[in-house]
């Protein structure tokens, strides 16, 4: 509850301060992401990898993304897991406090673009508040919201399995988040035109 | 390490022109690459947009690449998954010169030209695919090998190359003519014709034509010697001029050339000399007119020599059907002409066959049954034959019959590969049970049309649908005399057909909405083959059979037929004429937009009025049904 007051003293880090800085200016790119967690908890689970693009001038741009394993010796010791998938994967792999302040890096001032954003946005801000950084600045947008804003649905989610079938996106097999990243930001492209968004 | 990259890397593997270049490399092309996703009929570039940084290559989906001239839209090409397109910025500095517009929701890969050109500079293979692709527009330019040697040609679209149906339409000529005064001289013309290179000039008073100067009377006139350098116009010029009306067919010009023994004919306003001039067709524009017609395609045909030529014609046959359609010739004439080229196809791939085989043991017949038999045949259905052979010794019986199914077997191989499709019910020639000798086929037919309805699960109307197509016409005759032997005092057959006639599914619901598809794949579509076209087409073969008209095989003109044999009724008919032709219409345009057979039409992607006309078509064949079900006792099979 009272958390801010906690931080109010804290020193930032620098990379954070740089963050902070950015939101001078208007964002001009989109960034789509997502993340693969230990679990539904913010508070206890923890991030497991992340996949992201960008998003500049409705072109999703390939070279411009983001993704890194975090390798949580820590969790998975403490929750007595294995990680041999960590080491089975070709993937970058980063500590959590290099993965978040890449990916700190990385987004800058862009609007973020997720399934669920919500979720991820707060597993991000609690991995943030371990490195002494506040909670994350930038606009979020949700597909799912997003998607049913358009047909005017309110009782119900919509998963991403199921929305690349609404829109027929040529099926591809997601295994990493980076894949799952790019299809929604395919979604995110179908989604923004419909809605007429600028 | 990107993923995504690495998918994209694996996808464009697949395709020319990255196919010559290695793993890594597409992966560090990939990395640049920029997607895009463009909604149903959403433009990506259009004629004179400044050029991209970028070329595209289709992901999935399909774009349409097309010109726009006298304010018509032409089709040139369709870019599916894996096609390359908007290369221009590679080979040429100005604006695009078409337009590419998404016919479905796609998803394209934008490469950036920076990225890719020093692959290009590297590997000359890639360089000579994307200069092939440029100058050709097409994707894969190895399978449109007469296109080739153009790669110079800065002129993406080739109209001519496209236009083959103005051999029914207006020419192409010259539209903004030379003209010159009554009182210039030969040598002024003459070098104002050279600098031109034109072969005519227009002389005129007023902006009227009065007259014209051609190479010819230069050369009779003045290099003769017979008038000096500097003569006027006034005395050398032929005239009166033949003067023409815009929009004049192919077929007129060339009649009115030799006619009046000219070469060049002058285009007015109002098509008398009384007006402004408004072009010149010469000779030669009737000779670039005559090289794209439907008679070049034929004599063409008879020249192939394998089926990869034959499927080559027969795609360009798609295409002058598509331009056809597009420019509102009647579906009709489009049907004739189109089952005269499939004809000349089929014949050609039997003769093929008899190349090979060598020549025939007995003397038979081919004939087409089903669609290519009533000749409607536009789109690329699947192929339905038989085959007769005359009756042989017992002894010889083996060998030939031997002979003419390996013959049916080469023949519909050689069709499937041209792209008609095997039938899936088997009536074809290579099927034994449909390759038999002329007294099995008379039994055939005796047993099919005198007991209807037993042991004759295999009957299908269609077999009497027949069209010649190769060998003696002898044999042909006489089993169309069979038939319409039996069909006479035989009113057990005609219940029999009348039954089958009317099994049809309504296409309309209860609610006289259209009854779709319920299952997938094709749910939500209309299936007008078995819904609105089958009932018409069994209906018109029915009451054909049953006032025994011959010859006539076509749905529409057998229509046209009854309406006057049976006039009583002659309304319905031709209603049905009417109705045959809108549906057939609806089903071709399905068929070329999803390159199929257009059996299943997409009811949301219909505009209310297109849906209201298909309604209004179905309207006749209520009253079809009745009169089929007033003229024949049905009971006996239902």
């Amino acid at each position: 509850m009272l958390d801010w007051l906690k931080n109010i003293n804290k020193e930032h880090p620098e990379f954070w301060k740089t963050y902070l800085a950015k939101f001078d200016q208007k964002p001009k790119r989109y960034v789509v992401f997502t993340t693969e967690t230990s679990g539904l908890n913010p508070e206890k689970d923890v991030i497991l990898s992340i996949g992201s693009f960008a998003i500049i001038n409705n072109k999703i741009h390939i070279g411009d993304n983001f993704e890194s394993i975090l390798l949580q010796y820590k969790y998975f010791h403490d929750n007595g897991l294995s990680n041999e998938f960590i080491l089975e994967s070709k993937m970058k792999k980063l500590g959590e406090p290099e993965a978040i302040q890449s990916f700190i890096e990385y987004i800058g001032n862009a609007v973020l673009i997720g399934h669920h954003v919500d979720f991820d946005v707060e597993m991000i801000n609690n991995a943030l508040e371990r490195l002494d950084c506040g909670r994350l600045k930038n606009e979020a947008l949700d597909i799912d919201v997003m998607y049913r804003k358009l047909v005017d649905i309110n009782d119900k989610q919509f998963s991403l399995d199921e929305l690349s079938e609404i829109f027929k996106l040529p099926k591809n097999y997601r295994n990493s988040p980076s894949e799952d990243a790019y299809t929604i930001a395919l979604l995110f492209l179908k989604l923004k035109k419909k809605l007429g968004i600028k | 390490m990107n993923t995504i990259a690495e998918n994209i890397a694996d996808f464009l593997k697949e395709y020319p022109p990255f196919d010559n270049l290695t793993f890594q490399e597409l992966s560090a092309i990939a990395t640049n690459i920029r997607v895009l996703n463009l909604d149903k009929n959403e433009t990506l570039f259009q004629i004179n947009d400044k050029l991209h940084d970028c070329f595209y290559v289709v992901a999935s989906g399909t774009i349409n690449l097309s010109v726009i001239a006298d304010a018509e839209e032409t089709l040139l090409n369709k870019c599916h998954t894996g096609d390359v397109l908007g290369l221009r910025p590679f080979f040429a500095k100005n604006n695009y010169m078409m337009t590419a517009k998404s016919r479905e929701d796609s998803i394209v890969y934008g490469i950036p030209i920076t990225t890719f050109r020093p692959f290009v500079a590297n590997n000359p293979d890639v360089l000579n695919f994307l200069l092939e692709s440029f100058a050709t527009n097409t994707w894969n330019p190895k399978e449109k090998e007469s296109l080739r040697g153009k790669l110079a040609n800065d002129n993406v679209f080739n109209l001519d190359q496209k236009s083959e149906m103005q051999y029914f339409q207006s020419l192409n000529y010259n539209r903004s003519p030379l003209t010159a005064s009554i009182n210039d001289t030969a040598k002024d013309v003459a070098v104002l014709m050279t600098e031109n290179a034109t072969t005519s000039v227009t002389i005129c008073q007023d902006q009227l034509p009065i007259g014209i100067i051609t190479h010819s009377d230069m050369c009779s006139k003045i290099a003769t010697g017979q008038f000096p350098l500097t003569v006027t116009m006034k005395a050398i010029m032929s005239s009166p001029v033949v003067t023409v009306v815009e929009n004049i067919s192919l077929a007129e010009a060339q009649l009115l050339m030799l006619k009046n023994n000219v070469t060049h004919l002058c285009v007015t306003l109002d098509g008398t000399d009384k007006s402004v001039i408004k072009g010149v067709i010469s000779e030669h524009d009737l000779i670039i007119a005559q090289a794209n017609n439907p008679g070049v395609l034929i004599k063409e045909i008879k020249r192939a020599s394998s089926p990869k030529d034959l499927k080559h014609i027969r795609e360009r046959l798609t295409e002058l059907i598509q331009n056809s359609i597009h420019k509102n010739i009647p579906l009709s004439n489009i049907n004739n002409i189109a089952s005269e080229i499939n004809s000349a196809i089929l014949k050609r791939a039997v003769e093929l066959s008899i190349l090979e085989l060598g020549s025939p043991l007995a003397r038979f017949v081919w004939l087409s049954i089903g669609s290519q038999g009533r000749k409607e045949q536009l789109l690329l259905t699947d192929q339905d034959s038989i085959l007769i052979f005359e009756d042989v010794l017992p002894d010889k019986y083996r060998d030939v019959r031997d002979y003419f199914l390996k013959l049916g077997k080469r023949t519909t191989a050689t069709l499937e590969k041209v792209g008609y499709e095997l039938c899936p019910n088997g009536h074809m020639a290579s099927n034994i049970l449909w390759c038999k000798s002329l007294t099995d086929w008379t039994k055939q037919y005796d047993s099919w049309m005198n007991t209807p309805g037993e042991n004759s699960n295999d009957l299908s109307s269609i077999f009497f649908d027949l069209e010649l197509v190769f060998g003696e016409k002898k044999i042909f005759e006489a089993i169309e005399n069979v038939i319409s032997k039996n069909q006479e005092h035989n009113s057990l057959f005609f219940d029999f057909l009348g039954n089958d006639a009317l099994r049809k599914n309504s296409p309309l619901t209860f609610f006289k909405k259209f009854a779709l598809e319920e299952e997938e794949p094709y749910k939500g579509k209309f299936d007008i083959k078995t819904r609105a076209l089958m009932p018409l087409i069994d209906g018109a073969r029915l009451f054909a059979l049953h006032f025994n008209i011959k010859g006539l095989n076509n749905t529409y003109s057998r229509f046209k037929q009854l309406a006057i044999i049976d006039s009583k009724h002659s309304d319905i008919y031709l209603n049905c004429a009417e109705a045959f032709l809108t549906l057939s219409k609806f089903r071709v345009n399905e068929g070329l937009k999803n390159e199929n057979s257009g059996q299943y039409i997409s009811m949301n992607e219909l505009s209310k009025l297109d849906k209201e006309k298909l309604k209004n078509a179905l309207a006749p064949m209520k009253d079809l049904e009745e009169l089929i079900k007033s003229n024949f006792k049905l009971t006996q099979f239902s």
